[in-house]
């Protein structure tokens, strides 16, 4: 089966600034990838280019099998995929029915007004002025309009900014659905903890080009990295006391390696001769944060400007 | 009303063959009620017209004709001028701010996503227009009769006049729409235009310059006071001397909101 989503070699420039270098990347149907990356990565821009919303200046993109820019079957697309954006744009004097009723008679072949009520959890709310909903319940009406023409692809462009953490907790369990639903789904987020919980694979960006892809727990090949032991140093010691070799990192001692099973024998092994406490010990891998901010202090280039997205 | 309602009913069902008159008829019906829903927009837009001519009534309600109001009663000059005030402001004052601020908010991106063809959505905004005007010339007409204005004679030539303005000024309030970037500035923009406009057009008073009578016989809004005076007052037809520079103005604004109009906040 053909990817829902290709994209190669994509570039786009605003004047002088190139908000897209090369980007590549490919979306499975059924899959969740998430374009994950600063400010300024080219995430919404990419984002955009496959939503029809901006020309590109090189490369290809495909969507469910078309081409996002041209414009003879753009109408056809557009009645396949569904997207929420950063922003809720939504009428401020309709009620919750009546907004998503309008945008149902866009398309061919709709999901049922009540249904999409129900499945974004506005039941009980058909009759509210819009403006009258909490932001939290105008992000879902926002979310019934991505979900309303039963699209096969869904684009989130940050799709939980702003949210308090239960609100993003329900919108994390809502997206799990769709997808167990048979939805697609593309999204941007700048947020490590979210691109973990939501993607099966995340795309990292930075300053315009893809600087890692794959599963979150793989990504930049954390998962084979070496593991960090950090402690506090008891005190009378030194370093160079310690059976294995070591670097101090913000008032504690960090051993890197790659055998912890052995690293970790050696230390406690020395501590309970010595009768020393290893106060704060943990081991950790590198975590999703770390090789996020590694990879893209590496990736984005004092000399290429970046174009702030909002 | 009838259309309408089935037009809302059809939208939670699967569609099978969509015809284009059903989906402009889903369109006005909820861009009317997006319309009368908002208190602001239904207040300015009816009751300015009407305070207006009931003030004029006040004022000059027992003159008769006057050579000052070009041999017409007072009444009978206001009531066509600010019939033409109440179009412009119900479609070009309306479109103008609307449009910038839907697109600040994202909502024309929004709408842009969707199936839903750019044509049909301007037909749409076009049609609401339209209505919105007629029902505004209706109270403006019944508010004039209480003054003894007598009722217009040639309504053909009244409907084709407020379509074809309503159409030409619609087309104008895209095409400033196009123009402005931010919301904030669209009101001001919007009037700074039309204000000194609607002034030397004698909409307000009676120009007596044959000079700026003949400068503004060539701008978009003192032909459409013309063209909805002869028919109101009269007692003559379409005036198609001044429909014809309407439709060119209306032409203007088209080519501009065609050439400029965007759906994205932000410029590519």
């Amino acid at each position: 089966m053909p990817n829902a989503v290709e994209v190669s070699g994509l570039r786009k420039s605003y004047g002088r600034v190139h908000a897209v270098r090369d980007v590549g990347f490919t979306v499975g149907y059924g899959e969740i990838v998430a374009l994950l990356g600063p400010n300024g990565a080219g995430k919404t821009t990419t984002l955009e280019i496959l939503e029809g919303f901006r020309t590109r200046d090189g490369g290809t993109a495909e969507v469910l099998g078309y081409d996002p820019g041209e414009r003879s079957s753009a109408r056809e697309l557009r009645e396949r995929t569904g997207l929420v954006l950063q922003d809720i744009a939504v009428e401020p004097y309709l009620t919750v029915r009546e907004t998503i009723a309008r945008a149902a008679g866009y398309y061919q072949a709709p999901r049922g007004v009540a249904e999409v009520i129900g499945l974004v959890g506005l039941t009980g709310l058909e009759r509210r002025k819009v403006r009258s909903l909490s932001g939290g319940q105008k992000r879902r009406l926002d979310l019934a309009l991505g979900l309303i023409g039963n699209p096969a692809l869904l684009y989130l462009d940050e799709p939980t900014t702003g949210f308090d953490p239960a609100a993003r907790r329900d919108a994390w369990h809502l997206v799990h659905e769709l997808r167990a639903a048979g939805l697609t789904i593309l999204l941007t987020t700048h947020d490590m903890e979210e691109a973990q919980a939501l993607a099966d694979r995340v795309v990292l960006l930075s300053g315009g080009v893809v600087v890692a892809a794959g599963e979150p727990a793989a990504l930049g090949g954390r998962d084979a990295d070496r593991a960090r032991i950090s402690f506090r140093l008891p005190a009378g010691c030194t370093p160079a006391d310690l059976p294995v070799s070591s670097h101090p990192a913000n008032g504690m001692v960090v051993v890197e390696t790659d055998t912890p099973v052995q690293a970790l024998h050696q230390l406690t092994g020395w501590a309970i001769r010595h009768d020393h406490a290893l106060a704060g010990l943990t081991v950790e891998r590198p975590s999703l944060e770390d090789v996020y901010l590694e990879l893209t202090r590496e990736g984005a280039p004092a000399e290429a400007p970046e174009r702030t997205t909002r | 009303m009838t259309i309408a309602i089935a037009a809302h009913g059809r939208a939670g069902r699967p569609a099978g063959q969509r015809s284009s008159l059903r989906l402009l008829a889903h369109q006005v019906f909820y861009e009317q009620l997006s319309f009368w829903r908002n208190p602001q927009s239904a207040v300015f837009t009816f009751i300015f017209p009407v305070v207006f001519v009931v003030i004029m009534g006040a004022l000059f309600g027992g003159s008769g004709k006057s050579s000052y109001f070009g041999g017409l009663s007072a009444l009978q000059y206001y009531v066509p001028t600010i019939g033409a005030l109440s179009v412009l402001g119900s479609c070009y004052g309306q479109l103008a701010v609307a449009l910038a601020a839907r697109r600040q908010a994202g909502i024309l991106k929004r709408i842009r996503a969707t199936p839903l063809p750019a044509w049909a959505y301007f037909a749409g905004l076009l049609a609401h227009c339209v209505l919105v005007s007629v029902v505004d010339i209706a109270l403006i007409v019944t508010t004039g009769r209480l003054y003894g204005v007598p009722l217009p004679t040639h309504w053909l030539a009244i409907m084709l006049t407020l379509v074809l303005g309503a159409a030409s000024f619609c087309a104008l309030g895209v095409a400033v729409a196009s123009v402005i970037s931010n919301a904030e500035a669209a009101p001001a923009v919007a009037q700074l235009v039309l204000f000194p406009l609607l002034f030397i057009s004698g909409t307000y008073l009676p120009i007596q310059s044959a000079l700026l009578n003949r400068v503004a016989g060539w701008l978009p809004v003192r032909p459409f006071n013309e063209a909805l005076t002869g028919p109101f007052a009269r007692h003559t037809g379409a005036d198609w001397r001044d429909l014809a520079v309407l439709a060119a103005w209306g032409a203007v604004g088209a080519v501009v909101a065609v050439r400029r109009f965007r759906w994205d906040p932000r410029p590519e």
